[in-house]
């Protein structure tokens, strides 16, 4: 049976209620997620804050335009956040009336409750399959670019492959923003899911001097020591807590740091990409004389950066690399589901 | 660079290149590890701001320091973003460069005076590589001449084994990749060539040797008697992975050697100096352990904290190196060591957890870029 638009609109703002259910299940679920991300339950709590829960109808109209049509779709789920599975279930869902999808294997859980929640009889989990196994329609796969490149690799002549890569949030502080507002909008975009999501800012760029890109600094600094206290970070595995002490030695060296228990800020001239710090609470603030300035230090990452989180989207929206969301700082955890988080091509 | 930096950097190479003299001497060093180590942090302390704001940010003072292992290491990656050299940028004579092809990912290592290091490098090559061996030798090297690749420091070290411990020959009977191509038909008719009498050294890369491993299949390209091959560095993306223990195996096979005179050497580009193997020199010795020269130490250190770990556990590699007198004396570098019996092991970076996210990490953004010589 084909599907009209209006019919796909309703199958994705279905699913849209199951993620209502499992959201109200949260105290429930907490604890399992927390274990396989590494997440403290408090921070998995904060994290299921950036479960959509709703969208437009413009949104959802845009998602299903944007997703196309498929035979059927296979979601690989490879690298993600936990709640990203809602809108690549969502975008498969728009997609075609057959989706399969592959959880996460660290983390199963809200793709099972979802699915279980959705009772939709076009979704099925799969445990384990071979992506050569697809025969036709489309591969929807999520992870780092070995990953992809892989799944490329391995599908079937015919087969469309739709790549979502990692990638990492910017924030863009105009000379116009009161840095204590910013600082506090900064700090609640980096804390979810201790920032290993792609839309987590690991950046910040001033415009100014070099004093308010320390006060910006400092002030991040403070914001993120209360956030700690409420929501602490959880455990960072052995190669991140070797990147995190890397990235602190070469900023003390490049600049200043202000470290706290569960994070640390960086103040430092912008000088490559190899300053950009690695996940887990980590911020980079390097300042710019003038905002025209900030596409100067997007190039050396511009094909990586997913979100541009600003005080003034307005003045920030034409430097932003292409493919980035401009986001509202604080913000730039919650993009519209009006298609794939990641606007960039793989 | 202003006359006394100048004269005090001076005093201090002289002092580098007096305790690598009495290596070579099979002399008792000219002073302590530590009485140079602290001098030369002082010294860096004083001429590179980003080492004094290091050792500020440590709560270190450096006019205090009593022993090298008291003073900040520098990580690598601060080679990429900032300058770590106690001179100005025009007194540079020679810059290596880590490898890479991003901009702004690739670390810079520049050096006033070179001569330290190549008086270490000899010291450490005639050691472990040359050191029965009287008269210079031929010298086959499998990677491109230093004009060809003027800021490795693999090829300068190379370049320099050769003119200055082989036997006098033009460049292209001893480096056989020039213009980017393997030169397999030439380094065949060279080793063909070769006096029977003598033995010969051939350095190459891992990566080299994967290549010539693949286009010679299972043909051989027996060496004399008594000749040997260093390979080093790791793979970078450029050829398919081999394990160590196979690598060496199949060069042995190669060059119709024994697998003790395949030697493994390391080096890093932010670094003056080289560790060795010592299967060559010492029967006992394993391979996959690695030697330090008196002037150099390696020290495991946990990730946290940069603490010494014990003998015998894992931790990152803290390398002190004497011969770095204008830049770091002191090297937080990335991989993995454990001290054992007769030497350091190396075991590479710390494997990438599985992601837990779609953060991307900053080796993917940048390319991966590597700090190998």
């Amino acid at each position: 049976m084909t599907r009209t638009f209006d019919d796909r609109v309703a199958d994705v703002r279905r699913l849209l209620g199951a993620g209502r259910r499992v959201y109200e299940d949260r105290a429930r679920l907490a604890p399992e997620i927390a274990m396989s991300t590494g997440l403290t339950v408090e921070g998995v709590l904060l994290g299921f804050s950036c479960l959509e829960g709703d969208a437009t109808d413009a949104d959802l109209r845009s998602l299903v335009s944007a997703a196309g049509e498929a035979e059927r779709v296979h979601v690989v789920l490879s690298a993600n956040v936990f709640v990203a599975p809602l809108r690549a279930l969502a975008i498969a869902r728009a997609a075609s009336a057959i989706v399969t999808v592959r959880p996460s294997s660290r983390d199963p859980t809200l793709v099972r409750e979802l699915a279980r929640s959705a009772s939709d009889d076009a979704i099925a989990v799969v445990s384990d399959r071979d992506v050569a196994g697809v025969d036709r329609g489309e591969i929807h796969v999520y992870g780092r670019e070995e990953t992809l490149r892989a799944v490329r690799g391995r599908a079937r002549p015919g087969v469309v492959v739709r790549g979502h890569g990692p990638g990492l949030g910017v924030a863009v502080v105009t000379s116009a923003a009161d840095t204590a507002g910013a600082a506090e909008a900064i700090a609640a975009d980096v804390v979810p899911f201790d920032q290993r999501g792609c839309l987590s800012p690991r950046a910040v760029i001033v415009e100014g001097s070099e004093g308010r890109g320390a006060t910006l600094a400092a002030a991040i600094h403070e914001r993120l020591e209360q956030w700690h206290e409420r929501v602490p970070r959880g455990e960072l595995s052995d190669s991140e807590r070797e990147a995190a002490t890397r990235w602190r030695e070469t900023v003390r060296f490049a600049g200043r740091v202000w470290a706290g228990a569960g994070h640390a800020v960086g103040l430092a001239p912008w000088s490559g990409a190899a300053l950009v710090p690695p996940p887990g609470r980590h911020v980079l603030v390097t300042t710019v004389p003038s905002v025209d300035a900030t596409t100067a230090v997007f190039a050396a990452m511009a094909g990586h950066v997913v979100v541009v989180g600003t005080d003034d989207p307005a003045r920030v929206a034409g430097m932003a690399p292409h493919g980035a969301r401009v986001a509202p700082l604080g913000r730039m955890q919650h993009p519209p589901l009006d298609g794939p988080v990641d606007r960039r091509r793989f | 660079m202003d006359r006394d930096r100048r004269s005090a950097s001076e005093a201090l190479h002289e002092r580098a290149r007096a305790m690598v003299r009495a290596y070579a001497r099979r002399a008792s060093p000219s002073e302590s590890f530590d009485a140079l180590a602290v001098d030369l942090a002082r010294f860096q302390a004083a001429h590179v701001p980003g080492y004094a704001r290091l050792c500020a940010a440590r709560g270190v003072d450096p006019g205090a320091l009593v022993r090298a292992g008291e003073a900040p290491a520098v990580p690598t990656d601060a080679f990429k973003v900032a300058r770590v050299f106690c001179f100005e940028d025009g007194d540079a004579t020679i810059t290596f460069r880590t490898s890479g092809t991003t901009v702004g990912a690739r670390g810079r290592h520049a050096m006033r005076d070179v001569r330290t290091y190549d008086a270490a490098a000899l010291a450490s090559g005639r050691a472990m590589l040359f050191r029965d061996l009287s008269a210079p030798v031929p010298v086959l090297v499998v990677g491109p001449p230093e004009s060809e690749a003027p800021d490795s420091s693999l090829a300068h070290m190379c370049g320099l084994f050769a003119s200055a411990l082989g036997t006098v020959e033009p460049i292209e009977r001893t480096f056989f990749v020039r213009g980017g191509t393997l030169m397999v038909d030439e380094l065949r008719a060279r080793v063909a060539g070769l006096p029977r009498q003598a033995p010969a050294v051939v350095l190459a890369t891992s990566f080299a040797l994967v290549h010539l491993a693949d286009a010679l299949g299972a043909d051989v390209l027996p060496l004399p008697a008594g000749s040997r091959v260093m390979q080093t560095g790791g793979f970078k993306g450029r050829s398919r992975e081999v394990a160590a223990p196979d690598l060496r195996r199949t060069v042995a096979r190669m060059f119709a050697i024994e697998e003790t005179r395949v030697v493994s050497e390391y080096g890093m580009t932010e670094l003056s100096s080289q560790l060795w193997e010592a299967t060559l020199v010492d029967e006992r010795a394993r391979a996959g352990v690695y030697v330090e020269p008196p002037w150099a130490r390696v020290v495991p250190v946990d990730p946290d904290g940069l603490a010494p770990v014990a003998d015998g556990e894992i931790g990152i590699a803290r390398v002190e190196d004497l011969a770095n007198v204008d830049s770091a004396f002191a090297v937080l570098a990335q991989d993995r060591v454990r001290r054992v019996p007769g030497g350091i092991e190396l075991l590479g970076r710390l494997p990438g957890a599985p992601p837990r996210g779609c953060s991307i990490a900053v080796d993917e953004m940048i390319g991966g870029a590597g700090t190998l010589p």
